[in-house]
């Protein structure tokens, strides 16, 4: 009797421990898929990566339309059947817009362009935001505004004042057109860069600098072995996007380097009257779509693009993590 | 007798050593401003004010005062319809651009396996939502989304937003994708000031029960006002270069236009500023009122 007492209870306390050691594993699948908070559960990373996915495939159309286009041939362009998948693939588009871009010359003309001007301009504009940040300089607050002032006037109001200084300078064709004044901090969007490094060596402490010169340290020994090192990260973030603005640039190298040294964007404007000249000559007004030219133009489109995809596929890691740490945002 | 000029000269060498290593570094910034912006720009309002012809040696300027500006209101009849439905356009865009740029920076600051390759895909468009690819992609029109004609949305508009405004409403909408493209720089920029807010807070929030939702209404998106009106800023002057834009257009033409010429082109290109530099102000003294209160009560 006592026995049976005994099984009894073991029994029941072999049930509570199953019951606890159930309740706590189906709490754990819980947690595991609903997570502690909302962003980490196995749920809510799924949601989230399918509608990431969603919007990043809507995001990505007008490229996969790009790389669609340039690999179809006429016929399949033409078929209203045929949708984003052509039926054979061509790379005829690919040599005639290579051919129509002199793609070569072209390339080595705008990669000359864009890394020389960057880092240009990332040395210019490192110098000026130190200055901003911790030299004493007069009128400091004059000088920023002014800086902010130049980032908010369209290229647009000042472009032909500027095409009159430069024939003036006979720089019109060359690349010094675009060198001399990224040399002089006014680069493509150069106002934004001088800001960021502004920022980022304001964020610095005081007592590194204070610690270097009770060393001996000149300033420009402070500002060269110590400061820009340490902008690392920053120089990267404004080196790339110089890199990107001067390569897509277009407006500018449009009214500026019309005739020997002409960067691919503007040869892709030229590309129509290249591969099918109007006969009423170049000025008459062209359709906007030729549907003859139309797998050339994205064929031409996407070798615009592969270089920088390319830098920016093997940098972009450093990239997010560089902007993170900048301090582009105070 | 020498005293004075000494004492002057020590006061030059006192100014020199203080800020003389800061001014030659800011000094090619200084020179480059005036060459190639200040100087620009006082002759490009110069030129606005006359009529510039170009003659065998060089430009000639006719006196005209404000007529070119008159002229740009009352004379064009292209100018004032191109500049209101830019407006609208941007009205629409620049919120479109920065709700969006908000909620992608929200999801992908979120730790998820996979994270690089979708930032890797927000960012992309940063390559090359500038310039002549994108205007290409605009004149084949690709980048719309499929449901606007799938679902005849066009007459529902018009329904609801009045006429005036429906045309514009279809034109953003036709080229949606293309519009978010120029939202790359604004989602590192949230992404970056996500980064400032303290982890620490949320986690007392949430040991005080707060759900996710209230910290992000109480804590994410006031801290991050900054960030948006950075972000509105940016776009308005990204918009500025738009290459579908009809003002820039309208201006290229009339630069080349014998009865008008550099000086009305450059009127045009005033008149342009002086609205974007109104809405600018706008935006600003928006934001900045709504910190403040904020700083106040606190």
């Amino acid at each position: 009797m006592s026995t049976g007492v005994w099984t009894e209870r073991a029994e029941k306390v072999s049930q509570t421990v199953k019951g606890i050691f159930w309740s706590r594993t189906s709490q754990r699948i819980k947690v595991f898929l609903l997570g502690r908070s909302l962003s980490d559960g196995l749920i809510a990373k799924l949601v989230l990566c399918v509608l990431l996915s969603i919007v990043g495939y809507l995001y990505m159309q007008p490229l996969i339309y790009m790389v669609s286009t340039m690999l179809k041939p006429l016929n399949d362009l033409l078929d209203p059947t045929v949708g984003l998948i052509p039926r054979e693939l061509t790379w005829e588009n690919m040599h005639t817009a290579y051919r129509g871009l002199v793609y070569g010359e072209a390339i080595r003309n705008t990669a000359l362009l864009s890394v020389s001007c960057s880092i240009v301009q990332v040395f210019i504009c490192a110098v000026t935001g130190y200055a901003l940040a911790k030299m004493n300089v007069p009128f400091k607050g004059f000088f920023s505004a002014m800086i902010i002032l130049s980032f908010l006037i369209p290229p647009q109001v000042i472009i032909i004042p500027l095409y009159v200084i430069y024939s003036k300078l006979h720089l019109l064709g060359t690349i010094w057109v675009f060198l001399v004044p990224a040399v002089f901090g006014q680069g493509v969007k150069s106002a934004l860069f001088i800001l960021i490094f502004r920022q980022f060596f304001k964020a610095q402490p005081i007592s590194l600098e204070e610690a270097a010169k009770l060393d001996g340290a000149s300033t420009f020994r402070l500002f060269f072995f110590i400061m820009l090192p340490l902008a690392r990260s920053a120089c990267l973030v404004v080196f790339l996007f110089s890199f990107i603005w001067y390569w897509n640039l277009y407006y500018e190298p449009g009214m500026f380097l019309t005739n020997s040294f002409t960067p691919l964007s503007i040869r892709l404007d030229h590309l129509q009257e290249v591969l099918n000249p109007s006969p009423f000559g170049a000025n008459t007004v062209q359709s906007d779509v030729d549907p003859t030219t139309e797998s050339a133009k994205m064929g031409a489109a996407f070798l615009i693009i592969a270089p920088p995809i390319i830098v920016f596929m093997f940098l972009q890691r450093w990239f997010v993590t560089g902007i993170e740490r900048t301090g582009i945002v105070e | 007798m020498n005293k004075p000029l000494d004492i002057a000269r020590q006061r030059y060498l006192y100014l020199f050593k203080k800020y003389g290593v800061g001014m030659l570094f800011m000094l090619p910034w200084i020179i480059g401003f005036s060459a190639f912006v200040a100087y620009p720009v006082g002759y490009s309002m110069f030129m606005s004010l006359h009529k510039v012809d170009i003659g065998p040696d060089g430009f000639q300027y006719h006196w005209l005062g404000l007529k070119n500006f008159h002229d740009a209101f009352v004379v064009d009849n292209e100018f004032p319809i191109d500049l209101i439905s830019f407006f609208q356009q941007m009205l629409l865009m620049v919120p479109i651009i920065v709700i969006f740029a908000l909620l992608m920076s929200l999801m992908l600051n979120q730790k998820f396996p996979g994270r690089f390759i979708y930032r890797a895909i927000f960012f992309l468009p940063v390559i090359f939502a500038t310039g002549q690819v994108l205007t290409e992609l605009f004149a084949q029109g690709a980048g719309d989304i499929p449901f606007v004609d799938q679902y005849n949305l066009g007459p529902l508009i018009q329904k609801y937003v009045g006429r005036e405004f429906a045309d514009t409403v279809m034109y953003v909408l036709g080229k949606v994708i293309l519009i978010l493209w120029y939202s790359g720089v604004q989602i590192l920029i949230f992404i970056a000031g996500f980064q400032t807010i303290s982890p620490s807070i949320y986690e007392a929030v949430r040991i005080d029960g707060a759900s996710p939702w209230d910290s992000f209404w109480k804590i994410t998106l006031p801290a991050s006002v900054p960030f948006i009106s950075l972000n509105m800023l940016y776009t308005i002057i990204d918009l500025f270069t738009f290459p579908d834009n009809p003002i820039i257009k309208h201006i290229k033409n009339n630069m080349v236009k014998i009865d008008t010429g550099y000086g009305y082109a450059n009127a045009l290109a005033w008149i342009y500023f002086g609205f974007i530099f109104v809405l600018i102000a706008i935006v600003m003294w928006f934001f900045s009122r709504s910190m403040s209160r904020r700083s106040v009560r606190s």
